[in-house]
């Protein structure tokens, strides 16, 4: 039933309006004969307003006739009646056409490529192993075989774990775990050498296997052998072993930064200006024509992409860029300010560097002072194991 | 009469609902602004404050205002509007 009415819809029906004196009866034969009346209205004792299928519309003529009823067509509606109606509007149906194909072929593109998941290698590499591979902004959706960009992904970088490609939309998500990079395991049963990977100031050297090279408070630069891989015997002769051992060593942090005592600072006053331009792959629109007001300002820039649902990245990109005033405003330090304050921030710089604190057994501070600037150098020495295994290549 | 009550007595063997097998009008009512007739015959008037419908055993007369027949078609005739009050008068002698 309601089903049958949904059809008309599409096929179309016309409201009627039955003039009559005997419209009981021409609806029991409208029934009888299985025309599907519907929405039906009674106004007056002689008026009947109701809905009617397009192809039965004919048949209702003759049950007219016979009940001395008239029939007239009050409104046209359904699917075929609007089309008619639109039909001088070519230009409006060829756009929406346009549209809609659009839409559909800009979908078989990708137009956003999100990497995730990377630490330590740069995203711009792996953009470019991505462009190597055929999967770049714009390129077609179905020519992408994933696994085989997985593959020589993983065939080119070592230090890249595992690599996942999936395409949503117009959305590729390309997921990276890197690799913690291995030292070079050399089997027990290959000679080696152990050297020093730091320049550094022996403290103590023990040797379990190997003949040491280096004594204690001697200074050893980066790549010079600790521990030699053989030993000498009196009646055996040199013979080659796996060196083991361990050597504690004073390694030395340093890092130097200048200061100007006199400086100027720029703070921001609070204004602020947004302007926008629409990016197009390379190509710029620029919305504004001006360039801010102000003397000296700060600028930052957003890029926003569009998208239409979820994961269907359009290929283009709102660029919004706020400009924020600022003043600039000379500051003096005196020396012990401007000391302090290197001191506070080479500390931070050096900490990051060292893996343990704690083992940090002096501090040193250079200072270089000058009429207008001031120089520190700080110097950490800190207690550390040294030392690496190197095979010796014959 | 007989023949008729033999058959209803297989029908409640067989679980046969009521309205498939036999000619009785099946009326149902949800709220007050609507009303479902199944099994009716035709109609015998229709105003917009009166309908009156004829079934197998009898008349329903249905008052009200503004009643519309939403959808009708050859076994059952929907009817929406401000229904008052609903009677029935039988034909069916007992």
């Amino acid at each position: 039933m309601l089903f049958k009415i949904l059809i008309s819809y599409i096929i179309g029906y016309v409201q009627i309006s039955v003039e009559g004196y005997f419209i009981e009866r021409f609806m029991n034969i409208c029934i009888s004969k299985k025309i599907l009346l519907w929405n039906i209205k009674r106004e007056k004792s002689t008026y009947l307003y109701a809905n009617v299928g397009i192809k039965n519309f004919k048949k209702l003529k003759e049950i007219a006739r016979v009940t001395k009823c008239k029939i007239n067509i009050k409104e046209k509606k359904g699917l075929p009646f609007f089309l008619n109606k639109h039909k001088k509007r070519k230009i409006f149906l060829i756009l929406l056409i346009a549209f809609f194909i659009s839409l559909f072929a800009l979908s078989n593109f990708v137009w956003n490529i999100e990497i995730t998941g990377t630490e330590n290698i740069p995203k711009e590499e792996i953009e470019k192993l991505l462009e190597e591979n055929g999967l770049t902004i714009g390129s077609l959706k179905n020519k992408i075989d994933t696994s085989k960009i997985i593959n020589s992904i993983r065939l080119n970088r070592d230090d890249i774990a595992w690599v996942g490609i999936k395409i949503t939309g117009t959305n590729a998500d390309v997921k990276i775990v890197e690799a913690d990079l291995k030292p070079e395991i050399i089997d027990e049963n290959d000679y080696c050498n152990i050297v020093s990977n730091k320049e550094a100031m022996i403290v103590k050297i023990t040797a379990k296997n190997g003949t040491p090279v280096v004594k204690e408070n001697d200074i050893v630069k980066n790549g010079s052998i600790l521990i030699a891989g053989y030993i000498e015997g009196k009646y055996t002769g040199t013979r080659y072993v796996h060196s083991e051992g361990e050597i504690l060593a004073k390694v030395w942090y340093s890092k130097k930064d200048k200061m100007e005592l006199q400086q100027q600072e720029y703070n921001k006053t609070g204004n602020m200006e947004s302007k926008y331009s629409i990016r197009i792959k390379n190509f710029v629109i620029n919305l504004y024509k001006t360039l801010p007001n102000f003397q000296n300002y700060d600028t930052i820039v957003e890029e926003k992409k569009l998208k239409i649902f979820s994961n269907f990245y359009l290929p283009i990109e709102i660029v919004k860029n706020t400009y924020y005033e600022t003043q600039p405003q000379s500051v003096e330090y005196s020396k012990e300010e401007a000391q302090e304050k290197l001191i506070k921030q080479l500390e931070e710089e050096l900490e990051k560097e060292i893996e343990d604190p704690s083992k940090i057994i002096n501090k040193q501070v250079n200072k270089y002072e000058n009429e207008n600037n001031i120089e520190i150098e700080l110097i950490y020495e800190v207690l550390e194991k040294i030392g690496v295994d190197e095979k010796i290549v014959f | 009469m007989k023949n008729k009550r033999k058959e209803t007595r297989l029908e409640k063997l067989l679980e046969m609902p009521k309205e498939i097998v036999s000619n009785e009008p099946r009326i149902t009512i949800s709220g007050f602004n609507e009303m479902l007739i199944e099994n009716y015959k035709n109609i015998l008037e229709y105003e917009e404050f009166y309908i009156k419908l004829n079934t197998f055993i009898g008349v329903i007369n249905i008052n009200g205002y503004n009643l519309n027949l939403e959808k009708v078609s050859q076994d059952d005739i929907m009817v929406t509007g401000k229904i008052d009050s609903i009677d029935f008068e039988n034909i069916i002698e007992e």
